[in-house]
């Protein structure tokens, strides 16, 4: 057994022998650090890994704990059905919420969580068939098979099972296609998009699964208090579960185990600080008048405190720190499978990408104007022309990235603008970056993988379920071919960002071919490469060429344009300039007068 | 060498046979009710260690006015420090969710909230539960026959969007419909609102004879000041929630006039000597000034809850030994039956009233030139 | 409800919109200059009025012990950075501004205290005790972790404003204070009743947004506060620092919440705890304004403010409820007529 797997196995065998022989009171925190550990996790996947930060956690909870509250006290159902009744509503809310507000950018998302998460807290106070602010009584203990879960002691299991799960389906999902998806959301929707995710309907799952989550937080709450009022969900304990996912680590689930478990131990410690607490009174005493010095009321004061310096110490939460101790599990290997099934591609004729008349313009200033121009099925195209000449913002209009303002844009016959970037991907468009769009902290490998998510079809179901296995292993050995192949393989469980930027374009090339798209958009490939990477390139390209593929590729290295690319376009101040065989535009003097006499040659 | 021992040995069986008596507090320093919880806080601190006889240890936690730390509190003073009864919470909601909890470990406690929820006989659980402050049907009874006799045909109120103000806009309805009187107009205002302009215009309009506010400290001010300010002629109230200086300090001159019911330990002074909480609350409130300023009825609240445990202690005593199962049931038995002057009335304590307070447990208090004054 | 009616409604929201609309603007500098979403803002309002009431009654207010404590910290921090660094001779300077300069705030605050000096001097102590906070905070908690994401900055300023909740209950008690009005002086336009503090206020508002429009726009500080905003390395090209760049924003930002803590003090009264809800109220106006646009932040803040008070003369119990879920429709319109930056946090 690896030392990772030992570690894990040691925790759970802690976690649930500790009823067994601790003292009441550690059961008591242990159902506290369970229940915040399952809502946190839910921030971990939305605020860590894809990057949506949310206050309004406290109010799903509270709905959860809400609903089975009303129903089982004003009706009298099993505590269990109304469970299913509560995370259905928790669902459907946040489906609600979700749609209207994850369409937010930026800023605008946190404060909408704010927002609703304070309404809904108010809400719970002012209904009165809820209670009002003094609270509903009297909701029923669980029972199990008939036997009520009255003591603590048992109630531990239930909250820690629930908990374990949540951890096992989370960790599950992050190791998986939708995972690698999701993962991408965090960089902004552009990169995710052009692999074929709906980046909008993805966060909203997440937003759903992570509310699911603070419902099921909720109930378990509602069962083992047998009492709710509207204080538990307000702001500041929404607050309280993002502070416990960031302390603990939000880029990893043991992070909001972590952050649960230390902000709630925190608390009760310097509460209880007896001998620390008295050090500091008669510190404070020492130094002023003793009418000056509060009875105590420091914990607040501490908590602020110590949280501030824990930050700057770690701003990436405490679990990195502790995860050096817990020795890396070791990739699985990649086992031989069957590639995965190939993208159904349409029958079409003649040219097989053609601009017309495609312009943009962003406000007065026209980025690209009217340009026309055609590639034919199995060339390779160079797109060249001074900075700022609109090439990139063509390879955006191309792949769906930027809404056209004018003009059309024909693939395989068919126009595809105004279709969504997500859909073009499906056509059969891949593409690299000019900026590179990596996921730093994820190996090669599963970078590579986010590639064939057009060519999978696994949900965020079955992979919590972990049912994705085979799929996986034909996605994680297709991703190691693609990578052999660009004479990556030495990195391939590399964290990505951990390379040289120009072994990242290239690691971008793989991802791109794993989708196996018709056309290929390569913006700089060569950037950064040294001379003999750039011959390996050059062949990489020509290999794909023989397979049929078409590429279309935006460079500034002459030396590697003319020589890799069969046609060229030049493009000058957003208008196509020249057009032709490299030979011809090497001699064109206008391409010549911009090259050199230009602005910014 | 042997009768060198003896005594050690004899302290040592004595410990463990004479366990002290530990009484666990939890109550809101900190957070929305803190202005409540401290002289509360205030008050556990200058109790005396022993009663009966018996060293008693006061094991005193925060609960930041927030339920779930009021019931984790409460698990740990049962579970940890084995605490014989429980004295808290401040606030309605957080003694509401730890009645279970009592209930369930079988253990006395004693709640300084005001809601008569919390002592509901109805509820088999709340055998366990006692509380010392007068509840809010009792002040709002004494409200409406003041607004009586004072010839109030209709009113309005305005209090806190929360608990406290929820309970005393229940019970107000219900004794103003006893009365006869009309309640035409009713708003909420948070504690800390910065405005109340726009519940205030609402209520002028109504143009009720008088207007309560529900509210506790100095928030209570705000919406009289703006009564004020928008020329409201009709008749102010306040609850007891207001009785401490420093609402008078905010309030100023725009609370002349205004009528609220309060604990008689507000103005004792006033008191006729023959009335023998005169000398209770003197005795305390002495004490507690000496030491912390000014008087807070919310501390009074706590004094109360131990003088019914110096009353019952050495009854509960002769039954078990603190610490047991037997000494908890016996406490329980004795508070249930138990007659104590306090502070803040006479608790004449019965199996279907936990809080045993009557009509001697309210006055009727006007504020005249910042100082309260007793209405006789 | 009749016309006077919504004139005092309106000149009430007004008034409010006019205390969140500065703080509107210092969460916008202070965003913009350090990416720190500043959540303590309302802590330094409170701090505001709470010292100019202890003030008032001839106390030492709090905050004097608590500038004492920061300098001191701060002091420490900047000494172990200069032997670090090796720049032992920049000590006696950073001694001389990060605790010299705030002991001799306080030393003067501690002064005057018992002295009832009239309320302009007693402002201006609040001011200079309160506004030297600031500084002393953005040493202490967020230079050392300038380079963190948004989310972490966003982390540390809830803990310090924890800390800062505990202080305050510490220094003021629970209990509220009000401080005396500058002038009690009102007058009539036809029906409707215009008290001049709350106008005082406004002008207030309007002046300081003008102020900071200008310093932004036309001095070359405020020029150099905006280029680090835009590019943190660029600007230490450029020769300015954004630890100074921080400071001075905080040093800013922390004046108008001290400003605001003034101004609202005669107004309504303010607890140890009351900063929160404002500040929360001055950030959906930052937010409305995109936390860059200071007339769009203002405008926004005193949209918050009109919701707010004629929502509570409609449906008091559901003001809080009303007020913030009218504020999603904004959001939601704000962010789709933005246009899109990816977003690199």
């Amino acid at each position: 057994m690896n030392p990772g797997r030992l570690a894990f196995a040691a925790f759970i065998a802690l976690a649930l022998g500790m009823p067994l022989f601790a003292p009441q009171f550690w059961v008591t925190l242990g159902n506290y650090i369970g229940l915040y550990s399952i809502v946190a996790l839910g921030l971990v996947l939305l605020t860590g890994v894809a990057g949506q930060t949310s206050f309004g956690q406290a109010a799903f909870v509270g709905l959860g704990a809400y609903t089975s509250a009303y129903l089982t006290t004003k009706y009298a159902v099993s505590p269990w059905f109304a469970l299913a009744v509560g995370l259905a509503f928790t669902a459907a809310v946040a489906l609600f919420l979700g749609f209207i507000t994850l369409r937010m950018r930026g800023h605008y998302l946190p404060l909408a969580t704010i927002a609703w998460g304070a309404s809904l807290y108010y809400l719970f106070g002012n209904l009165e068939m809820l209670g009002g602010h003094t609270g509903m009584t009297g909701v029923p203990a669980l029972s199990v098979f008939g036997f009520e879960l009255r003591n603590e002691r048992l109630y531990y299991y239930l909250i820690w099972g629930a908990a374990l799960a949540a951890l096992w389906s989370t960790n599950n999902l992050l190791d998986s296609r939708p995972g690698r998806a999701i993962r991408a959301l965090k960089g902004g929707l552009e990169m995710a998009q052009a692999f074929g995710v709906n980046g909008a309907r993805l966060k909203i799952v997440v937003f759903v699964y992570a509310a699911l989550l603070a419902g099921l937080s909720g109930w378990l709450y509602a069962h083992l208090q047998r009492f709710v009022n509207p204080t538990p969900f307000g702001i500041h304990q929404g607050i309280e579960y993002l502070f416990m996912a960031v302390v603990g680590g939000a880029g990893s689930v043991w992070g909001a185990v972590l952050g649960a478990t230390l902000i709630t131990l925190l608390k009760q410690w310097l509460q209880e600080g007896g001998a620390l607490m008295t050090v500091l009174r008669d510190g404070l005493q020492a130094v002023l008048p003793p009418s000056v010095v509060p009875s105590s009321n420091f914990e607040l004061i501490m908590f602020g405190a110590l949280l501030v310096v824990l930050l700057q110490r770690a701003p990436e939460g405490l679990w990195p720190w502790f995860a050096r101790f817990v020795p890396r599990r070791k990739p699985p290997p990649i086992v031989p499978a069957e590639p995965l099934p190939q993208r159904a591609t349409r029958p079409h004729e003649g040219a097989l990408l053609q601009l017309k008349g495609a312009r943009k313009a962003f406000g007065g200033l026209i980025a690209v104007n009217d340009l026309s121009f055609a590639i034919r099925p199995g060339e390779i195209v160079g797109l060249i022309g001074p900075n700022g000449a609109g090439k990139t913002t063509t390879f955006n209009l191309i792949s769906g990235g930027l809404p056209l303002t004018s003009g059309e844009v024909v693939f395989a016959g068919q126009p595809i603008g105004g279709v969504p970037p997500w859909e073009i991907a499906a056509l059969g468009i891949g593409r690299t970056f000019q900026h590179v769009k990596l996921i730093p902290m994820m190996s090669v490998l599963d970078n590579v993988a986010l590639g064939a998510y057009l060519r999978g079809s696994t949900g965020v179901v079955s992979a919590a379920l972990r049912l994705d296995r085979a799929e996986e292993a034909r996605t994680r050995a297709e991703a190691a071919r693609a990578i052999e192949r660009c004479g990556l393989s030495a990195h391939l469980h590399d964290a990505a960002g951990s390379l040289a930027l120009g072994k990242q374009r290239i690691v971008e090339i793989a991802r791109a071919l794993l989708a196996a798209p018709e056309l290929l958009l390569l913006d700089e490939p060569a950037a950064g490469l040294r001379f003999l990477e750039k011959q390996e390139l050059k062949a990489l390209l020509r290999s794909l060429q023989a397979e049929g593929m078409t590429i279309l590729l935006v460079e500034h290295d002459m030396d590697f344009v003319m020589d890799v690319t069969e046609r060229l376009v030049v493009m000058d101040f957003g208008e196509k300039l020249a057009e032709g065989l490299p030979a011809e535009i090497q001699s064109n003097p206008q391409v010549r007068e911009a090259y050199l006499g230009g602005v910014d040659a | 060498m042997k009768a060198r021992f003896l005594p050690l040995l004899a302290l040592a069986l004595a410990g463990a046979v004479h366990a002290d008596i530990n009484v666990g507090v939890t109550l809101s320093a900190t957070g929305p009710a803190a202005s409540l919880g401290i002289p509360e806080k205030n008050t556990f601190e200058m109790l005396p260690t022993s009663i009966g006889g018996e060293k008693i240890n006061w094991i005193v936690l925060d609960d930041a006015s927030d339920t779930t730390r009021a019931v984790t509190n409460t698990r740990r003073l049962i579970t940890e420090n084995k605490v014989d009864v429980i004295i808290g919470s401040t606030i309605t909601p957080n003694s509401l969710a730890m009645v279970d909890v009592v209930a369930d470990a079988e253990v006395p406690m004693i709640s300084m909230a005001a809601s008569a929820r919390i002592v509901d006989p109805a509820n088999p659980k709340t055998r366990w539960v006692f509380k010392t402050p007068q509840s809010d049907s009792l002040m709002a009874d004494a409200i409406a026959v003041h607004m009586k006799a004072n010839g109030v045909a209709t009113m309005g109120y305005i209090g806190f969007a929360d608990a406290y103000g929820d309970g005393w806009l229940a019970e107000m309805k219900r004794s103003a419909q006893t009365a006869g009187i009309k309640v035409v107009a009713e708003e909420k205002y948070n504690r800390a609102d910065p405005s109340v302009t726009g519940q205030v215009l609402k209520l002028v309009a109504a143009n009720p004879d008088a207007i309560l506010i529900g509210a506790a400290g100095t928030p209570g001010a705000t919406p009289q000041k703006e009564l004020v300010a928008r020329n409201y002629k009709g008749k102010i109230y306040q609850t007891h929630g207001v009785a401490n200086p420093d609402f008078l300090r905010v309030v100023g001159k725009d609370g002349n006039g205004t009528v609220l019911p309060a604990g008689p330990m507000l103005v004792y002074e006033q008191l006729p000597d023959s009335n023998p909480i005169k000398k209770v609350a003197a005795e305390y409130i002495n004490a507690y000034e000496k030491k912390f300023g000014t008087r807070s009825t919310f501390g009074g609240h706590a004094w109360d809850s131990y003088l019914l445990l110096n009353a019952t202690i050495p009854a509960a005593l002769r039954k078990g030994k603190p610490g047991t199962k037997e000494f908890r049931a016996a406490l329980r038995d004795a508070l249930e039956t138990a007659t104590v002057v306090a502070t803040h009335g006479v608790y004449v304590m019965t199996a279907n009233d936990h809080n045993g307070f009557d009509n001697r447990a309210r006055v009727m208090v006007r504020i005249v030139d910042g100082k309260w004054t007793l209405i006789k | 409800m009749d016309l006077s009616i919504a004139a005092l409604l309106t000149q009430d929201g007004i008034t409010n919109g006019a205390i969140y609309a500065l703080l509107a603007l210092a969460l916008v500098l202070v965003f913009a200059v350090t990416r720190v979403i500043w959540v303590p803002s309302g802590e330094f309002v409170a701090f505001g009025t709470l010292t100019l009431a202890a003030l008032q009654l001839g106390k030492t207010p709090g905050t004097v012990g608590l500038l004492v404590a920061m300098a001191v910290v701060a002091g420490a921090m900047e000494v172990i950075a200069c032997v670090r660094t090796g720049e032992t001779r920049r000590i006696p300077r950073s001694l001389l501004v990060w605790v010299g300069l705030p002991l001799a705030i306080a030393a003067a605050v501690y002064a005057l205290a018992p002295l009832s000096a009239p309320l302009p001097v007693q402002v201006l102590a609040t001011l200079a005790a309160v506004t030297a906070l600031g500084p002393l905070m953005y040493r202490i908690a967020y230079q050392p972790l300038a380079e963190a994401s948004v989310l972490v900055l966003l982390i540390v300023s809830v803990a310090v404003h924890f800390a800062l909740l505990g202080l305050g209950l510490w220094f003021f008690g629970a209990e509220g204070s009000r401080t005396p009005p500058f002038s009690s002086f009102s007058f009539s336009v036809g029906a409707v009743h215009v008290n001049l503090q709350s106008l005082l206020v406004v002008a207030t508002s309007v002046l300081l947004i003008l102020a900071l429009y200008l310093f932004f726009g036309r001095a070359l500080y405020g020029k150099a506060l905006r280029a680090t905003a835009l590019n943190r390395v660029g600007a230490r090209l450029m020769g300015v620092s954004p630890n100074f760049a921080g400071s001075l924003t905080f040093t800013l930002a922390s004046l108008l919440c001290a400003f605001c803590g003034v101004l609202i003090g005669p107004i309504t009264t303010i607890y140890y705890d009351s900063g929160f809800l404002i500040s929360l109220k001055g950030f959906v106006g930052a937010i409305i304004g995109g936390l860059a646009s200071y007339p769009l932040a203002a405008a926004g803040a005193i949209l918050v403010g009109l919701i707010e008070s004629f929502s509570s003369f409609w449906a008091s119990a559901f003001k809080e409820v009303i007020v913030f879920t009218l504020i999603i429709p904004v959001l939601l319109w704000r962010s789709l007529t933005t246009t899109h930056h990816e977003e690199d946090e």
